[in-house]
């Protein structure tokens, strides 16, 4: 079915699925969230008005994602501690939107800022850091067999958890590169001569925990944690490492994520969850998350072009952003080298 | 490099000519814009630096090739003929097209130097590396 505005055909998917009239009222689409297209809208039902969130498969993603592993984890951590929007309902063969989707509950009067914003949390940039590497900590800390995401199935053994993702990224290098990266190149190789101790523990990875990707009150308090679409089963260290990326730090490298100093951030974390971190382990998640950045960086670069050249979003990342990743992986190798 | 000045000002007015889809509200046509915009003021840095970048690099690049010889053997003699070149076409495509060569030979000489253990040429590839990111670098607004 193609007939119908966006917002109609919602309305007719949301009233079969509900079993009662549903109209949609103020759809519009949203920035953000690259790897799908984000909508808002006001669902009316007889029961009131459902203030909710459309997140659909886009003809061409930015990442290859699972609209499925981010529904689940969503309904892993949603009122659990962790202020994950409460999922609503999950299609996955597209019916009238014709693309995979899901509803989601939307959380209304939270500001999202950009990674590439200067001091984006002044006056309250510790009191957020608290709360941001807390969340994060107790993301770490739960058991993901006991949670809904355990549907995926398949989780890694403790020693396999740095391989599998290593495999995967630098896959996507291999498929997507358009000009040849010696840097991320040699990134991926010492990742290989020198590989971490076993994970601690098997946890729940959001997989893109990072400043911009969640929603605050202005105050210092998170009120949603965002973009759970690479959410998987691995070692609790490489959210830490990709949260703590200097492509997510403001332009300020006194300070992770804009917020607290690096030595603040891992004993929040590790106040959170239980856990310690080990500082040689640690060493080669930080440089595995640029090594993931980057792929993501050299895979939206293709799609910009396979794609039309039509999502300036594409172009961004696969530009500016891949530049600044490089910067970031030059020192990291510098620093490895000496 | 990807994506190219042509490749970006191609999506901009790509960009610039799709009407919003109707369930487009107005935040996110102005969000769109705004990147679009963006894009136009890093393509101008580009435009202005990409060749020189480019020469500058593939200079540094064959630099390090001339002062690798012991390597040479085993890469078939390539880093010697490599680091004989210069580039005589300067616009972008052609610069770009030696670059990626060079940058495929510099990644083959990494390897060997790895393979070879040898902490005193990897240290100058990576130096290299810093010195190719750097003259990459692009500047968001306020020069960051």
């Amino acid at each position: 079915m193609s007939g119908g505005s966006l917002a109609e055909r919602l309305g007719v998917y949301l009233s079969r699925a509900w079993n009662e009239p549903v109209t949609i009222e103020k759809l519009a689409r949203i920035s953000g969230g690259a790897s799908r297209e984000t909508y808002k809208f006001d669902a009316v039902t007889p029961g009131g008005l459902r203030p909710l969130i459309l997140r659909r498969d886009p003809p061409a993603s930015l990442i290859e994602t699972d609209r499925r592993s981010e529904f689940l984890a969503l309904k892993s951590f949603h009122g659990k501690g962790v202020a994950a929007p409460e999922p609503v309902i999950l299609e996955l063969e597209g019916a009238e939107l014709e693309r995979p989707f899901f509803v989601m509950a939307r959380i209304d009067g939270g500001a999202a800022s950009s990674p590439f914003a200067p001091d984006a949390y002044a006056p309250h940039a510790a009191k957020l850091g608290e709360d941001f590497f807390g969340t994060l900590g107790r993301i770490a800390a739960a058991d993901p067999a006991t949670l809904p995401i355990a549907e995926l199935g398949d989780p890694p053994t403790l020693d396999q958890c740095w391989r599998r993702e290593l495999d995967y990224w630098s896959g996507v290098i291999d498929a997507d590169e358009l000009h040849p990266q010696p840097i991320v190149r040699a990134a991926i190789r010492w990742l290989r001569r020198n590989p971490p101790p076993p994970a601690q523990k098997l946890s729940v990875v959001h997989g893109d925990y990072r400043s911009g990707n969640f929603l605050h009150d202005g105050q210092g308090k998170m009120i949603a944690v965002l973009d759970w679409e690479m959410t998987h089963i691995g070692d609790p260290l490489e959210d830490l490492g990709w949260a703590m990326d200097p492509l997510w730090r403001h332009f300020d490298m006194g300070r992770v994520a804009g917020m607290v100093t690096k030595a603040e951030a891992i004993a929040i974390w590790e106040r959170a969850s239980g856990l310690k971190v080990d500082l040689k382990a640690f060493v080669w998640w930080e440089l595995f998350a640029s090594v993931k950045g980057q792929a993501i960086w050299i895979s939206s670069a293709k799609e910009y072009r396979d794609g039309g050249y039509k999502e300036p979003i594409l172009c961004f990342s696969g530009w500016y952003t891949a530049r600044r990743q490089d910067e970031i992986l030059a020192e990291r190798l510098a620093e490895l080298a000496a | 490099m990807t994506p190219s000045v042509r490749e970006v000002l191609t999506g901009c007015t790509v960009a610039l000519m799709t009407p919003p889809s109707a369930d487009a509200g107005p935040d996110y046509a102005a969000s769109r814009a705004g990147m679009v915009s963006m894009m136009l003021g890093l393509a101008t840095q580009e435009a202005e630096h990409a060749a020189g970048a480019a020469i500058a690099e593939n200079a540094d690049i064959r630099g390090v090739f001339a002062q690798c010889g012991g390597y040479d053997a085993a890469l078939g003699g390539r880093l010697s003929a490599a680091a004989g070149e210069a580039d005589l076409a300067l616009d972008t495509p052609t610069l770009d097209a030696v670059n990626a060569r060079l940058r495929r030979l510099l990644i083959e000489l990494h390897e060997a130097v790895e393979a070879a253990d040898d902490a005193e040429t990897n240290r100058a590839i990576v130096a290299l590396y810093g010195r190719m990111a750097q003259g990459r670098r692009m500047a968001l607004g306020g020069g960051r």
